[in-house]
């Protein structure tokens, strides 16, 4: 078969390497615009960690808009400008690879992945929020609170989540129990994860919080809210049929109105707390129990406050 | 048997590809990807047995180690019983391939045996908690993966009577045998794991 | 060259030709020609790609408004496990498989596949699992609902006590699947190795053939941990073992490793038999060499190793220590460098190329787009503290499907318009297939772009209802969704009428550089039967004159007069 290639010429042309130059500060400044703009593609930013993790968002959103436009923006270029003529059925350029740009191409991602696992780390042991996790017996009839490890560098704690299909219960240290939880502001507050039955997820988008929840262990997770205001904790790990209402509110609240609730709380009488899945369930049963294979709802918890779900929440 | 126009110029050697011969890799490539099935429940036991809160079922204090120790050592002798039977083969000796090769599968179902009879005497069932669930499932794995080896090889006995039967070659014989020692291997990793590494808490 | 009648010798021929129109019988049999299978393969995975798309338009329908009122929402979590399963068990892996088999001996100048009546029977495999999984509808219970990642304790849970359960059917479907991929893994990887015309040195072979391998190799090293796994959570499930039952000392966390082992490296299966779909693609419709070759086929096997130590990367919220977070987010990000060095050589094979936009190309072209996108998301996601926000949340689904559907499910598209001539004999309809195109391209985007949001702003996944704030985004992604539903009619229209009377095909119809390209169209049973040629130059040469083949005049009229 003959070559009905075009000769490459030898050098780049002037126009060319300007085009180029033009493309790519077009481009630095497009991304530039779209990484400020991502941190409105967040919710409110409630804690301290949320500034390190939508910080560190940006970057990646200011890189990958970086390379997303500039391919993008190539592969339209060639589509434009290197379409074949109707009936031309010859060859194009017959280069075959360049070793230096491959290596380059190489080289640069690598160096940039690796800085970015670096930030990743980083960001990771500064929030350092995550504690140890604790397996317990539960045959030999311990509980998580027997082999809960705080966190020492509390503020306020340890408060016990207890998930459950389909609610939430806290705990407090002075034993109030409730259906929302209540956090004091600009206070680091450890939590001891526990479950019942299944995994779950404690997930507070407002927080840029989670974390699965295991069963047979008790996991100690430290979070410091930055923000008053009412956001939403869902369960983020799938845990069966009633699982997308096993979701309730987080409260911040300044450290006076949170001691005020809590002493209130302490005076209240335990009354059932939120658990949107037992009217579900019910409706369900009452309706001749159609639909696939599920488990009963545990009872919803005995608590001092069942919280206000009609409430609006910030995030 | 070509459609092609027979009277076209041939400027060319045409080349051919074998159709067959490709048994034997074809099976050390399925031996391969089997042993990571038994190295994941390796790692599932070492990986429970180092994180259980209780390791041992209620009144279980251990395992004994004497009868599965002379089972092993029937099993791994076995593996050179049968090496030596392909050695016969190899020599076209077929009447001491088989003796060797009939004693390689008495050896293994010897220890079948013996495994069955450990099992009957053991004081806690598949459900007994973590323990009980990993070493049945790893012992029963791996006796299911004897239990195979004997019929294969049973397979190549019946066969080694059939005239010609190794005109082409001994694959059958060589791929049963790698089976076997592979069989070997994971006996002994597992005896390792199950017997010897035993927690003296 | 318009003729729509068969040559008459060609019906007659002692090995009739795989892709004849009266020979459809064939497909309902056991046969062990591979392109017959190959067929199999790609007719069973389209059929259940509109099982598992069926599914997915009840679940768009749902989520189109917050509230779970079109279905009960445990029927809600059986759809979207069970279009999870369909989707990848019974489409993604086994139209990669039906790939395989056509264009892995053709590729190389091999006859068939190393074990061709292996290869019939990990093919009838598939329609017994699939009628495993879907029996699992009519059981008592329903089917599997918790999710196609099966975790323990939920998975395990059998409310209505009964053996034999949805759940039960779940995991035989998946262990026969397991079977039936690892046999054709040891086929696809012995033909390679072994099966390969003279001259054609592993450097010689096209980067399809260098991506199924890499590929396979996955599902050899991988699967296995997987059938680990299952075999535990169904002793689990039926036999009362405490493998993962915290109660009797097991651990949740354990069924994840084994889970994810395999599940990680299934998605680097996946994508790179499309990787390699796109290397042939471009070089063709640019009519030019493949810009750095060698890097792009090594880096297929430097994917398949990073790729086997990343799986805690699903795992990061699991309760995994920081140590261990920290190896992974290491591991994860380096996967991106042979990624890159693969899309960065497309793109230098696009420069100074002549393009011609055919439903192929477009479909490549759009996939690639799609992937960048969808690669940057996947690297967003191997940062923890970014995981950590947006993981198990709707940014996860949006990203997955941007590479699963947007990328690889484009790349089958463009792969069977490609090669539809050459296995079927007859061209497909080019305007209906650029109608495909657009309907799938804009339904895609609408479907699963805004999706990222609703995940950043909290949005879980699995949900069948959800706070009235994540509406819009749901809205727009349904409306996209049923676009993408209605894109099936012009692709069926065209593949069922273009194999009953589409024109003609002649060997060569994009005048490719390949061995497969020097077949008749179809191929006959054995490809070159005994006239095997002689590899002399590497894949795509395009433009530089030299012949792929010796004496390669002979071959191009043997194929014309066939």
């Amino acid at each position: 078969m003959t070559s009905t290639a075009p000769k490459p010429s030898g050098g780049l042309p002037v126009r060319l390497l300007v085009v180029v130059l033009v493309a790519v500060v077009l481009d630095a400044l497009a991304s530039l615009q779209i990484a400020r703009a991502s941190l409105g593609w967040l919710p409110v930013p409630a804690s301290t960690a949320a500034p390190y993790v939508d910080g560190l968002f940006q970057v990646e959103v200011g890189i990958g808009a970086f390379i997303f436009l500039g391919c993008t923006g190539f592969i339209l270029w060639a589509v434009i400008f290197n379409r074949a003529e109707k009936y031309d059925e010859s060859d194009g350029l017959p280069i075959e690879g360049n070793p230096k740009l491959e290596i380059t191409w190489t080289l640069i991602p690598f160096v940039l992945v690796m800085v970015l696992a670096y930030q990743a780390i980083h960001v990771s042991e500064t929030l350092a929020a995550l504690g140890p996790k604790e397996k317990y017996d539960l045959e030999s009839g311990s509980s998580p609170t027997t082999v809960e490890r705080p966190d020492v560098r509390q503020s306020y704690g340890p408060i016990q989540v207890l998930a459950r299909q389909w609610n939430w219960e806290f705990v407090y240290p002075n034993g109030v129990r409730s259906s929302e939880l209540h956090l004091p502001i600009d206070q680091r507050a450890n939590f001891q994860l526990s479950s019942e039955d299944v995994i779950h997820g404690f997930y507070v988008p407002a927080f840029r919080l989670k974390q699965d929840i295991i069963p047979g262990s008790v996991i100690s997770y430290s979070i410091t809210p930055t923000r008053e205001g009412r956001y939403r904790l869902r369960d983020s790990h799938f845990s069966g049929a009633y699982f997308s209402q096993n979701q309730t509110d987080v409260v911040v609240q300044s450290a006076d109105a949170f001691q005020a609730w809590l002493d209130q709380a302490a005076r209240s009488p335990l009354v059932p707390g939120l658990s949107q899945a037992t009217g579900l369930y019910a409706d369900r049963l009452a309706k001749g129990d159609k639909g696939w294979a599920t488990v009963k709802p545990a009872p919803p918890p005995m608590v001092n406050d069942p919280g206000t779900p009609d409430a609006p929440h910030e995030a | 048997m070509t459609t092609a126009n027979p009277d076209l110029p041939l400027n060319h050697r045409p080349g051919h590809i074998k159709h067959d011969g490709h048994n034997l890799t074809g099976f050390i490539i399925f031996l391969c990807s089997e042993s990571i099935i038994f190295l994941a429940f390796f790692s599932g036991f070492a990986l429970l047995k180092i994180t259980a809160p209780e390791w041992l079922p209620e009144g279980v204090e251990g395992l004994e180690t004497r009868l599965p120790l002379i089972n092993t050592v029937v099993l791994v002798s076995s593996s050179f019983v049968a090496y030596f039977a392909e050695r016969y083969l190899h020599k076209e000796n077929l009447w001491g391939f088989r003796a060797l090769w009939l004693l390689t599968m008495a050896m293994g179902t010897y220890f079948v045996y013996g495994q069955y009879v450990e099992w009957s005497h053991l004081p806690f069932a598949l459900d007994s908690g973590v323990f009980g669930g990993t070493f049945y499932l790893l012992t029963g794995f791996h006796g299911l993966h004897v239990i195979t080896g004997i019929l294969l090889m049973a397979l190549m006995l019946f066969r080694s009577f059939r005239p010609n039967n190794y005109a082409k070659g001994e694959m059958g014989v060589t791929a049963v045998s790698l089976f076997w020692h592979f069989v070997d291997v994971i006996w002994i990793i597992l005896y390792i794991l199950i017997y010897v590494w035993q927690r003296t808490t | 060259m318009t003729s729509t009648n068969y040559d008459p010798r060609v019906l007659k021929a002692l090995h009739p030709v795989p892709g004849a129109p009266d020979n459809w019988k064939r497909f309902f049999t056991f046969n062990t020609d591979a392109k017959v299978i190959g067929i199999q393969y790609i007719a069973l995975a389209l059929f259940f790609l509109l099982v598992g798309g069926l599914l997915a338009m009840v679940m768009r329908g749902e989520l189109i408004t917050p509230p779970a009122d079109l279905v009960d929402p445990t029927v809600y979590n059986g759809l979207y496990t069970m279009h999870g399963t369909v989707m990848l068990f019974l489409f993604l892996f086994p139209i990669l498989n039906g790939f395989n088999n056509l264009l892995i001996p053709t590729m190389i100048g091999a006859p068939d596949m190393a074990f061709p009546k292996v290869n019939a029977a990990a093919f009838w495999l598939v329609p017994v699992f699939g009628v495993v999984l879907m029996a699992s509808f009519f059981v008592p219970g329903g089917p599997a609902s918790s999710g196609w990642w099966s975790y323990p304790p939920v998975s395990i849970q059998n409310p209505l006590g009964h053996f034999i359960n949805g759940q039960f059917l779940w995991i035989l479907a998946v262990a026969l699947s397991g079977v039936s991929s690892i046999m054709g893994a040891i086929n696809f990887v012995t033909t390679i190795i072994r099966m390969r015309a003279p001259g054609m040195g592993f450097f010689r072979m096209p980067v399809f053939v260098w991506t199924a391998w890499a590929a396979q190799t996955l599902q050899l090293v991988g699967l296995p941990a997987l059938t680990g796994g299952a075999i535990m959570l169904l002793f689990d499930l039926s036999f009362g073992t405490s493998f993962f039952r915290p109660e009797g000392g097991g651990d949740p966390v354990l069924y994840q490793h084994f889970f994810w082992f395999y599940s990680h490296p299934a998605v680097y299966v996946m994508v790179l038999p499309v990787f390699g779909i796109f290397s042939e693609l471009i070089t063709v419709y640019s009519r030019k060499p493949l810009f750095g070759y060698k890097f792009v086929a090594l880096a297929s096997f430097v994917i398949t190793f990073l790729g086997l130590i990343v799986w805690v990367h699903h795992m990061f919220y699991s309760g995994t220590p920081q140590w261990m977070r920290n190896i992974f987010i290491v591991t994860t990000m380096l996967i991106a460098v042979p990624t890159g060095v693969k899309v960065f050589a497309w793109l230098g094979t696009l420069w100074g190329g002549k393009i011609r936009l055919t439903t192929p190309m477009l479909f490549v072209l759009g996939g690639l787009v799609n992937f960048i996108l969808g690669g940057i998301t996947g690297i967003m996601l191997g940062t923890a503290p970014v995981d950590i926000h947006v993981g198990n949340t709707y940014f996860v689904v949006a990203h997955f499907h941007y590479v699963i559907f947007n990328t690889i499910g484009f790349g089958i598209f463009a792969g069977i318009y490609h090669w539809f001539p050459k296995f079927t004999g007859r061209m497909y309809y080019e305007g209906l297939g650029k109608v495909h195109f657009l309907l799938t391209f804009i339904g895609a985007t609408l479907n699963w772009l805004p999706l990222h949001w609703a995940g950043l702003y909290g949005m879980p996944r699995r949900v069948a209802s959800y706070d009235p704030e994540f509406a819009i985004w749901n809205v727009i992604a349904s409306i996209g969704a049923f676009m993408v539903g209605v894109a099936a009619i012009p692709f069926i229209l065209n593949i069922v009428s273009s194999w009953a009377r589409g024109a003609k095909a002649p060997p060569n119809p994009w005048n490719a550089i390949g061995l497969e390209w020097l077949l008749p169209s179809p191929p006959p049973a054995e490809n070159f039967e005994d006239d095997v040629p002689t590899v002399i130059s590497g894949p795509y040469g395009y433009g530089l004159g030299q012949p792929l083949v010796e004496d390669e005049e002979y071959y191009v009229r043997r194929a014309l007069e066939a």
